[in-house]
């Protein structure tokens, strides 16, 4: 690739770092573009989804457990071919969370230290065969840690609702003087319906994704893209494809061991000791060392041969280890009480069944994202620590709108099913219960109907009752109070959501079941 | 103790300082000259500048927002096309119709029915004669007015054939009737209380009509529903209500004639709920704090249409068993008197329901329809 002249097809080293950075954040703004536009309402779900279905872990670790190949995991391929052609160019040029730790890589705040030993970097290697040998038993836990999912994850539940509110707040605030009501109208009828939902999304613990999503940044201290070196488990999974990378940096006998290289490479896979050459499985393709080198004694050629064995490559002894690990999961979380016992409000999307839904889910939270009413929110421990932030209904925060099937369209691994409209609004999904020790008409012996009215079944799945009581007066009063009929509720949580009682609701939304 | 350490720190803090920021400067005039960028500093200066001002000024707002809220005196409003009457058993005699029609229309001489029906034809048709036999929008519109018109639109669940949101075609008439009128603009709006804005305004089809004939398709925003004192209100005293509703030039509110279980019947009081927030609180009492409401809003036009009504399982809906057409268009300047009209074809006697008591008994408008002049416009013929 790289010539004599310092120059790669007609761009110096300066242009392509400049290339790459460009491309970078063109990946995440499109990342984000197809993030923001998952909203039902927003871009065709076959079309949004496409980060995930390109994102080779995710796919290959949803075929392990749900032992089914997708057609549309295909897409796959496209990075499996990128990386054999290119080894780990995805993670300096293309995946979003990279360029993020590029981005804020905190290069100000970190102290100069010693190396932390390379056997650091077999931590990922642990952490993608334990992904794996969990996935052929069926789980798909850890892939909470896949970069592209937690990413989502975070735009999701923490930065999307926190930027909604922040933007509500200052208008609110704003509105307060008449000369701005024109313009927060323009923007609330043409910036907002595009990015922002119209009612407030909320979501459950948002700091907790935030927090880890800092955590990951925050490790910049320690060392320069130290998730990709040490803990991402895609780029293990695309280290160990870079085996056979065709494209690798290369010294040659032009260098002067002067270490600018070796000091300027994010992964810090470039080391004196090994006369300056770096690990494909470790480059990313960044170009730094090539545009810093003095000598043009860099270049990046072709090979047809397997890279040179590391000791931190992951081996049999490690194999077996994250095989033992992910068995003693599978042990603990099968005995956990949420695997023989449904936690009661552990309400899934419409469609999905426990049991598959488990080993089909990677856990991107595209479907949080798709539903317009955030009723899916990503499971904290209602079906144990193994179905962490999996999608489940909280009635209370959202309803499973009557006219919309967006979750199942936008799933990228279809661990909820794509249903038509119409077979959607058969699924039950959960069931509800009127707490009459709650109930306003039961209690307070005042008029409310807000579940009947609400109830979006054809014939109503809560009918009300007329009755004659007495009143705390002495008075004797009409009132109307509701009954689930239980074999046409859906279990929706429209009543749920709408109750006006303060608190937790006076009809609430259980499993359903007998 | 504390303080005299403080200040030797900061003392040597300073003398630390010096140099710092004399490298500091050299580097800034270097990188200038390389890139005109600012320095961060510079640049961290003007943020904190930025936000501080920020800061006081929504601190100056807050204080002047406390002035400017609604006036807790209710003050007519000086263009309602119409003047209460006073309560219709005391004034039986059809003589009353010229003080409820008349009074403020341009026109003298001319008397305007209170209520105009008309039946069998085309919605647009159905919108069109009704109008005309009150005296064309002319009456209610003048050149260049702001006009909202507000239909329901509940949810976006069913398209409009099963009667659970207005006809599209009685809306986007309308529309089009306003704009031939002469208004500046017309906006459409609601506030659904299921499936979302955009997705109910493009379910009901009212979306696609309304910009066909326009108009535009206005979501609610949050930050407009603004805390607003209701002076006659009896039961409910304040709101939060769209200030957009409040402060339009005209409004045109036009509900579909359904089914409720609380209040029997959803007619045009009841949808006036979709311009407020917090509506559990208004079931407590619901006749009357509609009634309350209405008297804050006072829409000074109410077209009911009736050309396809839900008979049961309101407001949702959702089979085409519980509809009934009708094709019937209901129009009144008197909000009480259209829901009276609409009640009748229910077979419900208007006084049976709360909404239409408490509204007569406020003075909203009037319930007794045998004294009020009805045209009754036959459009199939």
């Amino acid at each position: 690739m790289a010539s004599r002249s310092g120059r790669a097809l007609g761009l110096t080293p300066q242009q392509w770092i400049r290339l790459r950075r460009t491309v970078q954040n063109a990946a995440l703004v499109l990342f984000v573009a197809l993030f923001v536009w998952s909203r039902r309402g927003g871009w065709p779900a076959g079309v949004v989804n496409f980060t995930m279905r390109l994102d080779p872990l995710g796919m290959l670790a949803n075929a392990l457990a749900s032992r089914k190949l997708l057609a549309g995991s295909a897409l796959a391929l496209c990075t499996v071919l990128l990386t054999v052609a290119f080894g780990r160019a995805w993670c300096g040029w293309l995946c979003p969370l990279g360029t993020l730790i590029d981005r804020f890589s905190l290069r100000r705040w970190r102290r100069r230290r010693q190396p932390y030993p390379d056997s650091w970097r077999s931590v990922k290697y642990g952490l993608l065969l334990t992904i794996l040998s969990a996935a052929v038993f069926g789980n798909l836990t850890l892939m909470v840690l896949d970069p592209l999912t937690l990413l989502f994850r975070t735009l999701t539940a923490s930065v999307w609702p926190a930027l909604d509110h922040l933007v509500t707040s200052a208008q609110i605030t704003l509105f307060r003087v008449p000369a701005l009501h024109s313009a927060l109208s323009t923007f609330d009828r043409l910036v907002r319906p595009k990015i922002l939902p119209p009612d407030p999304a909320y979501y459950r613990y948002t700091w907790l994704y935030a927090a880890v999503f800092v955590a990951i940044l925050s490790l910049n201290l320690l060392a320069e893209r130290f998730w990709c070196r040490y803990l991402c488990p895609l780029g293990a999974l695309m280290g160990l494809l870079s085996k056979v990378g065709i494209v690798r940096r290369e010294v040659n006998e032009r260098c002067t061991q002067c270490d600018a290289c070796a000091r300027s490479c994010p992964t810090g896979t470039i080391e004196a000791e090994n006369g300056y050459a770096s690990d494909p499985k470790e480059c990313t393709l960044c170009l730094e060392c090539w545009r810093v080198c003095p000598q043009e004694a860099i270049d990046f050629s072709r090979h047809l041969s397997l890279a040179k064995q590391r000791e931190y490559d992951p081996g049999r002894r490690q194999a077996l280890l994250a095989l033992g690990t992910a068995v003693a999961g599978i042990g603990l979380f099968g005995s956990d009480v949420a695997a023989s016992r449904d936690h009661p409000r552990l309400i899934r999307p419409p469609g999905a069944r426990e049991n598959n839904l488990l080993s089909k889910c990677i856990r991107c939270a595209e479907c949080s994202r798709a539903c317009p009413t955030s009723a899916l929110q990503p499971a904290i421990l209602e079906s144990g620590l193994e179905g962490l932030w999996t999608p489940v209904v909280v009635p209370r925060i959202g309803y499973c709108d009557y006219s919309c099937n967006a979750c199942g369209q936008v799933c990228p691994v279809q661990a909820i099913p794509p249903l038509s409209l119409e077979e959607k609004r058969q699924q039950v999904i959960g069931r509800a219960y009127i707490d009459t020790n709650r109930c306003i008409p039961w209690v307070d012996l005042e008029p409310c109907i807000v579940c009947e009215e609400m109830c979006p079944v054809p014939d109503k799945a809560v009918e009300l009752e007329e009755v004659e009581v007495e009143n705390g007066e002495g008075e004797v009063i009409t009132l109307q109070r509701p009954h689930v009929i239980r074999d046409r509720c859906i279990g929706c949580g429209i009543c749920e959501y709408k109750c006006p009682v303060n608190g937790e609701a006076a009809i609430r939304v259980y499993v359903p079941g007998t | 103790m504390h303080t005299a350490g403080l200040f030797c720190s900061l003392q040597s803090s300073l003398v630390d300082l010096q140099p710092v920021t004399a490298r500091r400067k050299q580097t800034i005039s270097i990188g200038d000259k390389l890139k005109s960028n600012i320095s961060r500093r510079e640049f961290l200066r003007r943020l904190a500048a930025l936000g501080l001002g920020t800061v006081a000024s929504s601190w100056l707002l807050n204080a002047c927002g406390i002035e400017q809220r609604p006036e807790p005196t209710y003050v007519e409003p000086t263009r309602s096309p119409w003047v209460p009457t006073a309560v219709p058993s005391a004034t039986p005699a059809p003589t009353t119709v010229s003080s409820a029609t008349a009074a403020p229309t341009p026109t003298p001489g001319l008397e305007y029915p209170h209520i105009a029906v008309a039946r069998g034809g085309e919605p647009e048709q159905l919108v069109r004669r009704a109008i005309a036999a009150l005296g064309g929008m002319e009456r209610f519109v003048r050149s260049g007015d702001d006009v909202i018109v507000k239909p329901n639109i509940c949810a976006g669940y069913h398209t409009y054939e099963y009667a659970t949101t207005s006809n599209p075609w009685v809306v986007a008439e309308l529309v089009r009737l306003c704009l031939a009128a002469g208004a500046r603009r017309v906006r459409v709006m609601d506030s659904p209380f299921g499936s979302g804005p955009e997705q109910a305004y493009a379910v009901s089809g009212i979306q696609e009509q309304v910009l066909a004939a326009g108009g535009e398709m206005e979501i609610m925003s949050r930050f407009k529903f603004v805390a607003t004192d209701i002076p006659e209100g009896l039961s409910l005293r304040q709101k939060e209500i769209y200030q957009d509703i409040l402060t339009a030039d005209l409004v045109i509110n036009v509900p579909i004639a359904k089914h409720h279980n609380l209040g029997r019947l959803t007619l045009g009081m009841k949808n006036l709920m979709g311009v407020i927030t917090d509506r559990p609180q208004m079931h407590a009492q619901l006749g009357q704090r509609l009634a309350d409401l209405t008297s804050r809003i006072r829409p000074a036009l109410t077209v009911v249409d009736a050309v396809r009504i839900l008979l049961r399982h309101g407001p949702t809906g959702g089979s085409l068993d519980d509809v009934k057409q009708l094709d019937t268009v209901i129009a009144s300047p008197d909000i009480v008197a259209a829901d009276s009209y609409a009640a009748t074809l229910f077979g419900i006697d208007p006084t049976a329901l709360g909404f239409v008591r408490a509204g007569t008994a406020m003075g909203l408008g009037r319930s007794d329809l045998d004294n009020l002049t009805i045209e009754e416009i036959a459009v199939g013929q």
